[in-house]
């Protein structure tokens, strides 16, 4: 490990003062991971600023002594976004947690990076407007984490992602220069590209929202069949239909099974397969695409279907889609999640594969996704105290990524590259896409100081194999869910 | 003497541009004019995902009209009649950008050519992804200056199944606009007309456009009938010099056609749309590109051959 200039270490605590500025062991280890807890790496320093322009000094000094930097929010990630770099430091944005600026004439709320997703919505609500992104982690990750992976959502069938809410941010750059990028800005969409750029562009130190209308009516329906393949089929039928919902959820028979155990949110009984849309808008609307909605699945064989009739029982479906993640634990020791996307016809298609992939691994899967968008979310489970399970289990992990890339999709639809998935980047792009890609990347950060190892594969990095997934602490807390 | 250069295929896009001093696209400029006519296909369109790939060089109109029988569009309404390429190339948008967003929202994947003839692509045909960084995003608005636009993947829309236009006059286009956006009014586009109008598109199930029409006019003074309550009927505007049966949206057109876009904070213009935050008004200058996109251009194109 290279360890850090004195004169560094001398130049961040004058700048962040000695109580910005982590360097105990012990409370390094805090940092060593984010949610994606198979890749651990202590950082030589964690950096806690208070204010947009500590970020901005620090970040220099990163530039002038040439020590990497990874910003950090929640640590909520999924793909290892906030791995920290060993000879590197990390800087939290914790501290920068105020709501700046809420307008809602103008549909805008202005927020420091170390807001929840939930507090912009809590900002607003009160005067009947919400924030749409909703990761499942909205409780607890950052804005700014939520930027740096463009995360999506359950609703983001219908309102997008984040990267259709961000109007402008202020962004400190690798080099240390603060820069404005706002969708008004002439020339390229800046903006568009830093948004989803996993921390490897720049640090978000300020950030303008687009707040929405809460609408007038939300109708949730509840569909059980008897198989997957035809709950698949309905998701196809809906959106061939032209159909809108705000969300379409799918859960498979393994996760049904794991979330009665847990929660028993009375899903119909004997179904191998739920599916939870939700419908939003003005009243006549969400009654006609209701009663659509009803006959696609009556008519792809869902042999119960029910409507919430309150928010209430709206809540109660919920609960079980959102404790799917933290219920595997009643069936499996251990999982490892997935975040692949296919065109929405191929669904079905690539649902057959994944089940015949995990027989020929000797695995189970469990599959609780956001069938809408095609965002599939497998979970492989395994037992890491069998010999040779957690290797088999990243195999078949691979294995999924590579059906769904045949399949015509993606590799990642919200939870991001990071050190996860870097190693699949070829099979996705060619070595001209990825040159390409690393040119941006240097128009911005020349140095290569900015979450190094991320996103873009180099060869050192894809010789190695990932360690196996643990629970991370904030979801054994029950705040957080990976999905 | 600039010569024109018409390539037919990705490649022989990537080979004018790798042997020319220096290209302009689709517009004068260069030594060589490189025109996207011929890369005017339909590569693919499957309904069942609302998605398609199509060549930059195709026209809105006819894109519009391969997907129609389809019951689907592209949701995206800029004024005339531009290409693919050109609506990314120039972040371009129309009324309906209140609901569905500019290009750049609606482009899932693109192939871009570079100065050097590299070719690229990013994103993919799928509508949910952060694989990599979006190039797309970073061509969007880039006109012509960081490479050549090739291939744009686009997410579609179904086609709404009824939709009507409401005008209505006001006093008062603030409190107007405050009082639409907090109401559970859900319009596809909201415009208004310096002075006094304020333009709505309704579009969906026929019984939710009814109601949202009948609410807008009872808390407003009409300006005119209201129009449409089937697809593709127009307003007829009081648009000063446009031909008679020119819709409400034509003139919104035209006013946009005549002004350049600013941010839009109640300025005097001759058209806002305030959801977006857009105004359109006269004789806005050009502003320069900030000096990251400059760093961004000179790395993409260091030799300066794109002009």
């Amino acid at each position: 490990m290279v360890s850090l200039e004195p004169d560094f270490r001398v130049a961040v605590e004058r700048i962040a003062g000695p109580e910005g500025v982590v360097a105990e062991p012990e409370q390094l280890r805090t940092y060593e991971c984010d949610a994606l807890t198979g890749h651990r790496a202590v950082p030589e320093l964690v950096l806690l600023p208070g204010t947009a322009d500590q970020v901005r000094e620090l970040v220099a000094a990163c530039s002038r002594h040439r020590v990497p930097f990874v910003a950090r929010g929640a640590g909520t990630g999924l793909s290892g976004g906030a791995l920290p770099v060993a000879d590197g430091v990390v800087i939290s944005l914790a501290r920068l947690d105020r709501v700046l600026e809420v307008d809602v004439d103008r549909g805008v709320a202005v927020v420091e990076p170390g807001v929840t997703n939930l507090e912009i919505t809590r900002a607003v609500a009160a005067e009947g407007f919400f924030y749409a992104p909703d990761p499942s982690s909205q409780q607890v990750c950052t804005i700014g984490g939520n930027v740096a992976e463009n995360s999506g959502g359950a609703h983001c069938l219908k309102y997008g992602f984040t990267v259709n809410h961000v109007l402008a941010a202020d962004v400190v750059l690798p080099t240390g220069e603060l820069v404005t990028v706002s969708r008004s800005d002439p020339g390229p969409d800046l903006l568009g590209v830093f948004v989803g750029s996993e921390g490897t562009l720049g640090i978000a130190v300020r950030i303008t929202v687009r707040v929405m209308r809460v609408p007038e009516t939300v109708r949730t329906l509840l569909a059980g069949f008897a198989t997957i393949d035809a709950a698949g089929d309905a998701v196809s039928h809906v959106i061939a239909a032209g159909i809108l919902p705000s969300a379409i959820e799918l859960m498979d028979e393994l996760s049904l099974e794991a979330v009665e155990a847990a929660v028993a949110p009375g899903y119909p009984e004997g179904a191998r397969a739920v599916l939870i849309v939700e419908l939003d808008g003005p009243a006549p609307q969400v009654a006609e695409d209701a009663a659509a909605v009803e006959r696609i699945c009556r008519e792809a064989g869902a042999f119960e279907l029910r409507a919430a009739e309150d928010a209430e029982e709206r809540a109660r479906i919920w609960r079980g889609r959102k404790s799917a993640f933290a219920a595997m634990g009643r069936i499996s020791r251990s999982y490892y999640v997935q975040d692949g996307v296919v065109p929405r016809t191929r669904l079905p298609e690539v649902l057959r594969r994944i089940g015949e992939l995990a027989g020929e691994h000797g695995l189970r899967t469990a599959s609780v996704f956001h069938a809408g968008d095609g965002n599939l979310h497998p979970l492989v489970l395994y037992d890491e105290d069998v010999p040779g399970e957690a290797e088999r289990a990243q195999e078949l992990a691979t294995a999924i990524l590579d059906a769904c890339i045949d399949a015509g999709g993606s590799i990642t639809g919200e939870h991001g590259v990071g050190v996860d998935k870097v190693c699949s980047m070829p099979k996705l792009f060619g070595a001209d896409d990825l040159a390409v890609m690393a040119r941006l990347r240097a128009a911005f950060d020349p140095s290569g100081i900015a979450n190094p190892g991320k996103v873009l594969p180099t060869p050192r990095l894809c010789g190695e194999a990932p360690g196996p997934y643990r629970v991370h602490p904030l979801e054994r807390a029950g705040l957080g869910e990976r999905l | 003497m600039a010569s024109v250069s018409e390539p037919a295929t990705v490649a022989e896009a990537a080979e004018v541009l790798r042997s020319a001093g220096s290209v302009s696209i689709d517009r004068p400029g260069g030594d060589v004019v490189l025109s996207t006519a011929r890369l005017n296909r339909v590569l693919e369109h499957e309904p069942g995902d609302l998605t398609a790939i199509v060549e930059a060089g195709i026209r809105l109109s006819e894109l519009q009209a391969a997907l129609a029988p389809h019951g689907q569009m592209l949701a995206l309404d800029p004024p005339g009649d531009p290409t693919v390429g050109a609506c990314l190339a120039a972040d371009l948008s129309g009324p309906r950008r209140h609901r569905y967003g500019a290009m750049r929202d609606l482009a899932i994947g693109v192939t871009v050519v570079l100065a050097d003839g590299t070719v690229a692509s990013s994103g993919g045909k799928v509508v949910k992804n952060v694989a990599g960084y979006d190039l797309g995003k970073l061509f969007s608005g880039s006109r012509g200056r960081l490479g050549l636009i090739a291939r744009v993947a686009l997410r579609l829309h179904p086609r709404p199944a009824a939709s009507a236009t409401v005008v209505v006059r006001t006093d008062d286009p603030r409190a107007a606009w405050r009082g639409l956006h907090r109401s559970a009014l859900v319009p596809a586009a909201a415009d208004l007309l310096p002075p006094d109008r304020l333009a709505l598109l309704f579009e969906g199930a026929e019984a939710a456009v009814a109601r949202q029409v009948a609410q807008v006019q009872s808390d407003h003074d009409s300006a005119g009938p209201v129009w449409g309550l089937s697809p593709d009927t127009s307003v007829p505007g009081d648009g000063r010099g446009l031909p008679p049966g020119t819709s409400v949206w034509g003139e919104c057109a035209a006013r946009q056609a005549r002004g350049a876009a600013v941010a839009f904070e109640w300025q005097e213009c001759l058209l806002a749309r305030p959801g977006p935050g857009l105004a359109w008004v006269e004789g806005a200058p050009e502003r320069a590109w900030p000096p990251l996109a400059e760093r961004v251009r000179a790395a993409f194109d260091p030799e300066g051959v794109l002009v």
